[in-house]
């Protein structure tokens, strides 16, 4: 397997601030690589290096053998796309936003309109050429951007929290998308996420990154498999918590994760661990529920996002779960910042990571 | 009552109407002037016009590029700039006319180009006088986009002159608000007009600098007239611009969006 | 090149053109422009108007007016800025000739400036003479509770303002000492504007007979001339100058001199004396050419020839630039 992209001992300053630290790092051809880590960490800040954005101040990378340097810049830019996670598109129809960097690259109109039409169908937007970009919805446009970048078969394909603000049936859209892109494209994906299931299940390596410095790369298997302190620190990877087990009767595991909250879980480890719930797996209600989900938590709501149809709250029930709704949910409820509400889930949906 | 010099009676008006008068005189002139193609008229129309048009086709062209480094890229003082332009919008008129009149004089550093009294020190006149207004309003329109749109540009392949491009035609409401702003200026503005241009009868002189001589002259008929004038012409243009933006603002009449 | 450089360069290559064309425009200019600078009390007469109208009809020259206040008209003579100098100021006049910028003087006009004020005529100036009835104003606006204005006054650089001071002087007062008592309104603009103040105050004021004439006829103001017609104190004297070409570049000076030709004529002149018979049936200017040679009327020859001469001359021979023709 040839590396595509070499960093070495890369390092960026920002106004005298540390942004990038001494980062080494290298990127196969064809591969999907995962960069993990909490906001502020830095990954923003990397995916634009490797878009040829940004300078290091410090360090070397090497891209397809070449160095990179001030002269070549801008020609390597071709080589490499960079989808921004707040979605920004172009104040013209979705077909001149598409088209934009094949018109850079003086691509022959003819093929333009190929090229733009099949990239729309990749992205399940055929037809959707002459609409005005900016009316889309939140979905359509994100994958308006990424059709925009997918178009122009750039050999590194640089995503920054591609799923981040979207509802589930968005967000597998674009992962199939992204998966099919690396499959039949073969192109080498950098995807910057700060979702562990992502982070699972769609790169075949995963680079942590906090502080600017990237403390491991291993296999997406690898690292989850082990207990590795950095990942359960991470704020911003949401319903991940560390705490220790302690083995039941039933033999099955109690998790103390702390402030006082235990949760129930159906595998039977002991000592430190770190585990995951999915925010899907997770019940609000505004009364306790009897049901026969083990784990029942009362707690407050802390924050609330809008994310169209879905509504994403944060309940701190001593620590802070992560839940989504849907928006008629959130509305026949009527819940506000502050309101006492009661989470519920199963014990077979704890995940031991 | 016969007027004591010319003989002819002259009439005693209640207090308040005369002036009404005026501008009644001043309306039914207005029409008189336009419909029977007054080549007078006619030409000062087309004077005006002219020279606030090419004034501001150069004003933008200076303008732009002014406003595009102004605000694409990060300098020390960029601040101190900003102020100065803006500051800029307000300077009066007259000075302006005087600062430029003292540089066109045969006698001045700029004598020897003949320019002064010409249309060509109107149109350069009204030029300066509107840039410092485009470039504000135009690095208030560019700075409203996206920051990320520069950095979107490159990345998807745009050179660094494509990119600016890309910038300026998302920031392009903006920027035609800043043109049609400086050529309203430059249209109703008297005094650099006057001053450089001279407001020689039928070769600089302009819808305002004939306003100014008219009623200078107590002909308060046709100082109403030309006014009347000059307000429809330019009600008119931002009128058609305003429906060549979006012409479905005719059907809606302005209507507020569902 | 970046995208900033394009326009800029474009704007560069445009201002040159607007400039390379106005030169070119009057280079290459069929009509020669003759650029005459005049005060405005002359120009708002509408003489000047009438005259180009028929000069340019059987000629391919362009009359350029410039109506600037008298000062401004002498100094652009000086700075190259004008080819012909018509103002109305003879002491203002004197020093331009003396310095060489301006040559072959003649005098081709003359009137009477007038003291109008409302027809109740307050401070009983009617029948004096016009340095009486200044001191009569006067005394009636120190009389008066103060803030009452019974004075209107152009207070620019005017050929009527230069009037003005010279008459309050006569009278024995120092013009700029008075102007800041509460009965004395100085304007600093143009004629109409001076009538329409004093008119609202019901005051007195100097004007010229065309201004008057022309707002008083459609009523818009109501004072009247209470001192006017023949006075040696009110005695308003209209020169033409050509501008020196040995002193100051680029003058069209055989137009000039054409132009000045013209304006001595009987044609000329028969166009000042009859200006203003049509509308306000009578003349506003009385040609000066005639009068001068043939030395009448009286007293009126004589006033002129005291007040505007220059060493008992109306063109001291230095300043005739070669031009004796002009001078019979």
């Amino acid at each position: 397997m040839t590396s595509i992209a070499e960093l070495e001992n890369l390092t960026l300053l920002f106004e005298n601030k540390v942004v990038l630290d001494d980062i080494t790092l290298q990127i196969e051809e064809g591969q999907i690589l995962g960069l993990l880590g909490p906001n502020g960490s830095g990954k923003t800040t990397l995916l634009k290096v490797l878009a040829f954005l940004l300078k290091p101040t410090k360090g070397k990378i090497m891209f397809q053998g070449e160095e990179v340097g001030n002269k070549n810049l801008e020609r390597l830019r071709l080589q490499s796309a960079l989808v921004n996670q707040r979605t920004l598109l172009f104040s013209t129809s979705v077909f001149n936003n598409v088209a934009y960097g094949l018109r850079m690259r003086k691509i022959p109109k003819v093929i333009i309109e190929e090229q733009v039409r099949d990239a729309l169908k990749l992205v399940k937007l055929e037809g959707f050429e002459k609409r005005n970009a900016k009316k889309l919805s939140g979905g359509e446009q994100q994958r308006v951007a990424l059709a925009r970048a997918l178009v122009l078969r750039t050999k590194l394909l640089l995503l920054d929290e591609p799923t981040a603000n979207l509802d589930p049936k968005n967000a597998s859209i674009i992962e199939d998308i992204i998966l099919t892109a690396n499959k039949e494209l073969k192109t080498t994906i950098v995807m910057a996420t700060h979702n562990m299931l992502e982070a699972k299940t769609m790169p075949n390596q995963v680079a942590l990154i906090n502080n600017g410095h990237i403390t491991e790369v291993e296999s997406a298997v690898d690292i989850f498999r082990r207990l590795s302190r950095n990942l359960a620190s991470f704020a911003a990877v949401e319903n991940t918590f560390k705490g220790t087990a302690r083995l039941t009767e039933a033999g099955t595991a109690i998790v103390d994760i702390g402030n006082g909250t235990q949760i129930e879980t159906t595998f039977d480890k002991q000592g430190s661990v770190s585990v995951f719930i999915s925010p899907q797996d997770i019940i609000l209600s505004k009364k306790s529920l009897e049901s026969s989900a083990r784990n029942v938590f009362k707690g407050k709501i802390t924050q609330i996002s809008d994310l169209g149809s879905l509504v994403k709250l944060t309940v701190d029930v001593g620590k802070p779960f992560m839940v989504q709704i849907t928006k008629r949910s959130f509305g026949d409820m009527s819940l506000n910042f502050g309101a006492e509400v009661f989470i519920t889930f199963k014990a077979s949906s704890v995940q031991e990571i | 009552m016969p007027h004591p010099i010319s003989g002819r009676p002259s009439r005693a008006l209640p207090i308040g109407t005369k002036h009404m008068n005026e501008i009644l005189d001043g309306i039914i002139r207005a029409f008189q002037m336009i419909f029977t193609g007054d080549p007078t008229v006619y030409g000062v129309v087309y004077r005006t016009l002219f020279f606030s048009g090419v004034a501001t086709i150069l004003a933008v062209l200076w303008a732009t590029p002014i406003a595009m480094l102004i605000s694409l890229k990060d300098f020390r003082g960029k601040s101190i700039i900003k102020s100065f332009f803006t500051a800029m919008i307000g300077m009066p008129t007259v000075v302006l006319g005087l600062i430029l009149f003292l540089f066109f004089t045969k006698a001045g550093p700029f004598g020897f180009l003949g320019l002064l009294f010409t249309p060509g020190a109107v149109i350069l006149g009204e030029a300066v006088l509107v840039t410092p207004l485009i470039v504000s309003i135009a690095i208030n329109a560019i700075e409203a986009v996206d920051p990320e749109m520069l950095n979107l540009a490159r990345t998807l392949g745009a050179s660094e002159s494509q990119a600016s491009i890309t910038v300026l035609k998302e920031a392009l409401t903006g920027i035609i608000f800043s043109d049609v702003a400086g050529f309203n200026r430059a249209i109703a503005e008297l005094g650099v007009a006057l001053m450089v241009g001279g407001n020689i009868a039928g070769l600089t002189d302009v819808l305002t600098t004939d306003i100014s001589k008219f009623t200078s002259r107590g002909d308060f008929a046709t100082a109403i007239a030309l006014g009347i004038i000059l307000l429809v012409i330019v009600f008119g243009i931002n009128l058609i611009i305003i429906i060549a933006r979006n012409p479905r603002a005719l059907l809606t009449l302005g209507k507020m969006p569902q | 090149m970046k995208a900033w450089q394009k326009i800029l360069s474009a704007a560069v290559i445009a201002t040159i053109i607007v400039i390379v064309g106005t030169i070119a425009y009057f280079q290459f200019s069929p009509t020669t422009h003759l650029r005459i600078s005049t005060t405005t009390s002359l120009y708002d007469t509408g003489l000047l108007d009438q005259i180009k109208t028929q000069y340019e009809s059987n000629k391919k020259v362009s009359l350029d007016i410039i109506a600037q206040g008298t000062g401004l008209a002498l100094a652009s003579a000086g700075a190259g800025d004008a080819d012909i100098v018509l103002v109305h100021a003879p002491s203002s006049e004197y020093p331009y000739l003396a310095n060489g910028t301006l040559v072959c003087r003649k005098i081709i006009a003359y009137n009477y400036f007038a003291i109008v004020g409302p027809s109740s005529d307050p401070g009983k100036i009617t029948g004096k003479n016009a340095t009486e009835a200044l001191k009569s104003i006067l005394a009636y606006g120190r009389n008066q509770t103060s803030g009452t204005i019974v004075w209107a006054s152009r207070g620019d650089n005017s050929g009527t303002f230069t009037k003005e001071v010279s008459l309050w002087k006569s009278a024995g007062y120092n013009q700029s000492k008075i102007s800041s008592e509460s009965w004395y309104a100085s304007t600093g603009s143009g004629m109409a504007q001076t009538l329409s103040v004093a008119n609202q105050k019901d005051a007195y004021t100097l004007t010229d007979l065309g201004t008057y004439l022309s707002l008083s006829h459609g009523g818009t103001v109501t004072l009247v001339p209470l001192i006017s017609g023949s006075d040696y104190s009110l005695l308003n004297v209209y020169s033409i100058y050509a501008v020196n070409p040995q002193k100051i570049s680029n003058v069209s000076f055989t137009e000039a001199i054409n132009f000045i030709k013209w304006m001595i004529s009987d044609t000329g002149q028969q166009a000042i004396s009859n200006f203003g018979t049509g509308n306000y049936s009578q003349s506003l200017f009385n040609g000066a050419v005639q009068p001068i040679k043939n030395n009448s009327p009286q007293p009126d020859v004589s006033w002129i020839k005291t007040y505007a001469f220059f060493n008992s001359t109306e063109c001291p021979t230095q300043y005739q630039d070669d031009h004796p023709e002009l001078y019979p």
